[in-house]
């Protein structure tokens, strides 16, 4: 018995000491009671090593304390999962229903004005270069507007014509790349996957809206180089078209083209049809 | 409601027999998945139905408890007999006969055991083709040759079950008993595919490889080498090992507990020692296998990877860890707890370095269960300077966790050698010599383990997990493959000083081995729902997308409640089978059996032991 007071000060003196020293260099609470409940443990193992032996059991009565033991370790693994900080599910739930009211809304209800997003699209295209070919001629040598970053899009922010119901469409199309998930395959502005599909900061340059479009429909459309087997097995889902609406995917193709970092060696796509 | 609880009733008075209580639980999969019908009825008018309800319990909770349940079920039925074979062979190879009695024991639970994970799985099959027929229709479409070929694994492996069990007392002598161990291998062998077979259809939803081309055959095949398919297929196979070994342990702590004289207990002790030490050996190769399973999900989806360790599910794998952990104490404590009890006068030669294992498992722990960024209050993270504390964010990257479960697995791997040795006394000329290379091959890997993750701070992600991580793992298999043979050498003509006391330990080693079987099962139950959940909102993840009004993860609190009821649903079902199984062993005892004869007999479902029939 003494000898087993002795360990329970002993881990209570080391659990005190780890708590104290948790508390002083900062730690958050939960660490704080962590790190005791660490000394804790070590000390209930310690002294269940040396604890003269239980009263033998059997039968029913066996039984019985197994299942408490039992239903006290489910209950003390319920308890526990739920006193750690939770996320809430609701936030999930908000992202799925936006992006499956807005692949529900279809064209009919489209809240974009296509047409007038492509023309204004492309007008923007046009002036950026024009603005590209007059600093050529002012003899600066580079390729492309200066970038902060230098992996920031030409046209960073560019409201979408049509008023309230325009909405920004560079936000929209940006959006989409987030919802769509397409950083799972595609590097952009540094970040996201790129063994699976091409790295985009430089797609502007080589396809217009229309083409990224039509490649956003149709996977197949259109091969990067470089990704040849990738193409053949039709790793690019063809689902987009289903899943997203023609403003969406008309918005995230224009976002898109607004990348025209030359300085990223995004691949040439080769039309295949 | 009260109709249909008649019907049930009078359906299984029809079926009676022992069938009756799979009959009933087939009636009631059937009869919850009834009000389904009724609510189907909004999508039926605009098109094919894309999902079905049910009040109260909801599809998606239903669904997760049957796969659950069956899924674990299945991981007992593939993993007794391996844990049975092995046995087998070890008696076959050995000589020693209470080995071969072990796996007939073991054997005998298996008819009921298949046929119960069948009767989940026909469940789980109605209930699914029930509530999610979009996503039934499109993985049939995929997968249908691979159905077909399951069909055929599933007659063969009945086949040889029957033939394994009803054939053992028949086949015992000569050239029968090779050919008896060789059914004992098909057996496996055809588990193993049944395994192979249906992850390809779970790993497919988290990991797809859609080809629009080909045959169906080949559109089957691309879609089964998906990327997750071989690294799930392994991590399941040891697990199921593991699972295996802890049951029986479980299973051995219960009836040593309740056991009333001392054959028993020395039988039920020794059978906990073969039970926790499968479990053990398996669980040294676990986190290697997780490791590479984790690599493969970061390679194909760097997203899913985020989601899982650094995302909303990032406390997760501190609850893991947390189980993880306690599963390493338990086992060393069984361990330790043998060297106390089984071996007297061991005790006090290896208190101290027990008391350092302890410790040092303790801090392994506490590193292993920091969470990189954490859920802090405003004050909380001003203090900090952000979400990730200076000191603990260090300890939360994966080069730490890295380095700490190796070490673990090393310790538990020095606990089991310090078990082996206590005892005995050795008297090779090279013992001093042996002994001091193995110290020195103990303390060169902790330190190089130890050097590598802390090098891996400073090298890029890409160096540390292809050379550092596989390095650490390597040196700690190194360590492995180096101790046990010379620990069998030194022993081999080493003196015992103490025998081995089985039936000695205390009732808590009984408690030890059902806390290691339950940490083990909820293991499962929680990597079961982290595995779902990393997929977020979609059924086959980027390809079809989860419409329905679950498509979002429940939050670990609720989860764990569902989880715990499954271990605790899984626990009752196995003592069921367990109980059904070992009834005929009372009644042959009753009848004036054999004293010290170890139990085997009576199969639960099919009616009646090969000894009977004899």
């Amino acid at each position: 018995m003494g000898k087993a007071m002795f360990k329970l000060v002993i881990g209570l003196v080391v659990g005190g000491g780890l708590w104290f020293t948790a508390k002083a260099m900062g730690f958050p609470p939960v660490f704080q009671w962590a790190f005791f409940s660490y000394a804790a443990v070590g000390t209930v193992v310690f002294l269940l090593l040396d604890l003269p032996s239980m009263k033998p059991q059997s039968g029913w009565g066996a039984a019985l304390s197994v299942l408490l033991f039992f239903g006290l370790l489910c209950v003390g693994y319920g308890a526990g999962a739920s006193l750690l900080p939770q996320f809430d599910p609701e936030d999930e739930k908000g992202k799925t229903a936006k992006v499956l009211g807005s692949a529900k809304s279809g064209n009919p209800l489209d809240p974009w004005k296509a047409d007038e997003v492509i023309q204004r699209a492309k007008e923007l295209d046009q002036k950026v270069k024009e603005l590209e070919a007059r600093i050529k001629a002012l003899g600066s040598g580079l390729a492309t507007v200066p970038q902060p970053g230098g992996a920031a899009p030409v046209t960073a922010s560019v409201p979408a014509p049509g008023g309230a119901s325009g909405g920004d469409i560079l936000k929209v199309g940006e959006e989409q790349w987030q919802l769509q998930e397409c950083y799972n395959c595609h590097k952009l502005r540094g970040d996201g996957g790129k063994k699976r599909g091409p790295e985009l900061d430089n797609i502007g340059t080589h396809l217009t809206v229309d083409q990224i479009k039509q490649k956003i429909m149709d996977p197949k459309s259109y091969m990067a180089t470089g990704f040849e087997k990738e193409w053949e097995k039709g790793r690019m889902p063809d689902k987009f078209k289903d899943v997203m609406s023609d403003g969406e995917i008309t918005a995230l193709a224009t976002w898109l083209n607004t990348f025209k970092n030359t300085a990223v060696d995004t691949p040439i796509p080769i039309k295949k049809k | 409601m009260q109709q249909g609880v008649g019907t049930i009733e009078r359906a299984l008075r029809a079926v009676g027999g022992h069938g009756g209580w799979l009959a009933g639980l087939l009636l009631i999969a059937g009869w919850l998945a009834l009000p389904s019908i009724g609510l189907a009825a909004e999508g039926a008018t605009t098109g094919p139905t894309e999902y079905r309800d049910i009040p109260y319990i909801g599809s998606r909770n239903l669904i997760w408890i049957v796969a659950q349940l069956h899924l674990l079920l299945a991981g007992f039925v593939l993993g007794v007999p391996i844990f049975a074979w092995l046995c087998e062979v070890v008696a076959w190879r050995g000589g020693e006969k209470r080995y071969d009695k072990l796996a007939k024991e073991f054997t005998k639970l298996l008819t009921s055991a298949y046929s119960t994970t069948a009767l989940f799985g026909g469940i789980l099959l109605f209930l699914l083709v029930a509530f999610y027929p979009k996503l039934m229709n499109y993985l049939t479409d995929i997968f249908f040759p691979s159905f077909l070929l399951y069909c055929l694994l599933f007659l063969l492996e009945t086949a040889t079950l029957y033939l394994y069990w009803y054939g053992w007392d028949a086949m015992q002598e000569g050239n029968k008993k090779t050919l008896h161990i060789f059914l004992g291998f098909l057996l496996n062998f055809f588990a193993l595919f049944i395994m192979i077979v249906p992850n390809a259809w779970a790993t497919f939803q988290s990991s797809p490889v859609v080809i629009s081309d080909g045959t169906a055959i080949e559109r089957a095949w691309a879609a089964t080498w998906n990327p997750t398919w071989w690294p799930i297929n392994i991590h399941r196979l040891i697990a199921n090992v593991v699972l295996g070994g802890y049951i029986c342990g479980a299973y051995a702590g219960i009836r040593y507990l309740s056991s009333r004289n001392t054959e028993e207990r020395e039988h039920y002790d020794w059978m906990g020692y073969v039970g926790n030490f499968i479990g053990v050996f398996g669980l040294l190769a676990l986190p290697f296998a997780g490791y590479w399973l984790m690599r493969e999900i970061y390679q194909y989806n760097q997203q899913m990877g985020i989601t899982l360790m650094g995302g909303f599910l990032s406390w997760l794998f501190i609850i893991q860890a947390m189980l993880i952990g306690v599963l390493f104490l338990g086992s060393n404590y069984y361990f330790w707890l043998g060297i106390t009890y089984r071996i007297p006068g061991s005790e006090s030669k290896y208190r101290k370095p027990m008391l350092w294992m302890l410790v040092s498992l303790l801090l392994c722990l506490a590193v292993w269960m920091t969470p990189h960024s954490l859920v802090a209050s405003i004050e909380e993270a001003q203090k900090m300077g952000g979400a990730h504390h200076p000191l603990l964010g260090v300890l939360g990257v994966m080069s730490a966790k890295m380095t700490v479960s190796n070490l673990m697995i090393l310790i538990t791997f020095m606990s089991f050698v310090m078990y082996w040795r206590a005892g005995k006394q050795d008297t090779a000329g090279w013992a001093t010599f042996g002994k001091a290379v193995m110290g020195s091959v103990l303390v060169l890997a902790s330190i190089a383990v130890i050097v590598l993750g802390v090098w891996g701070y400073f090298v890029p992600a890409i160096v540390r997990i292809n050379y550092f991580s596989t390095s650490q793992v390597l040196i700690v298999i190194f360590v492995i493959l180096t101790i046990t043979p010379l620990t069998a050498l030194l022993l081999k003509s080493a003196k015992t000083t103490t025998e081995m006391v089985w039936g000695s330990m205390p009732p808590r080693a009984g408690y030890a081995l059902v806390l290691n079987a339950v940490m083990v099962i909820l293991l499962m139950t929680l990597m079961g729902y982290a595995r779902s959940s990393s997929r977020v909102h979609w059924h086959v993840y980027g390809v079809m997308r989860d419409s329905s009004p679950y498509a979002y993860s429940p939050a670990l609190g609720s989860a764990s409640l569902i989880m715990a009821f499954c271990t605790f649903s899984f626990c009752m079902i196995v003592a069921f089978i367990f109980w059904v199984a070992t009834m005929g062993d009372k009644a042959k005892a009753g009848h004036g059996a054999a004293k010290g004869e170890l139990p085997h007999g009576i199969p639960a479902m099919a009616g009646g032991s090969p000894d009977e029939r004899r």
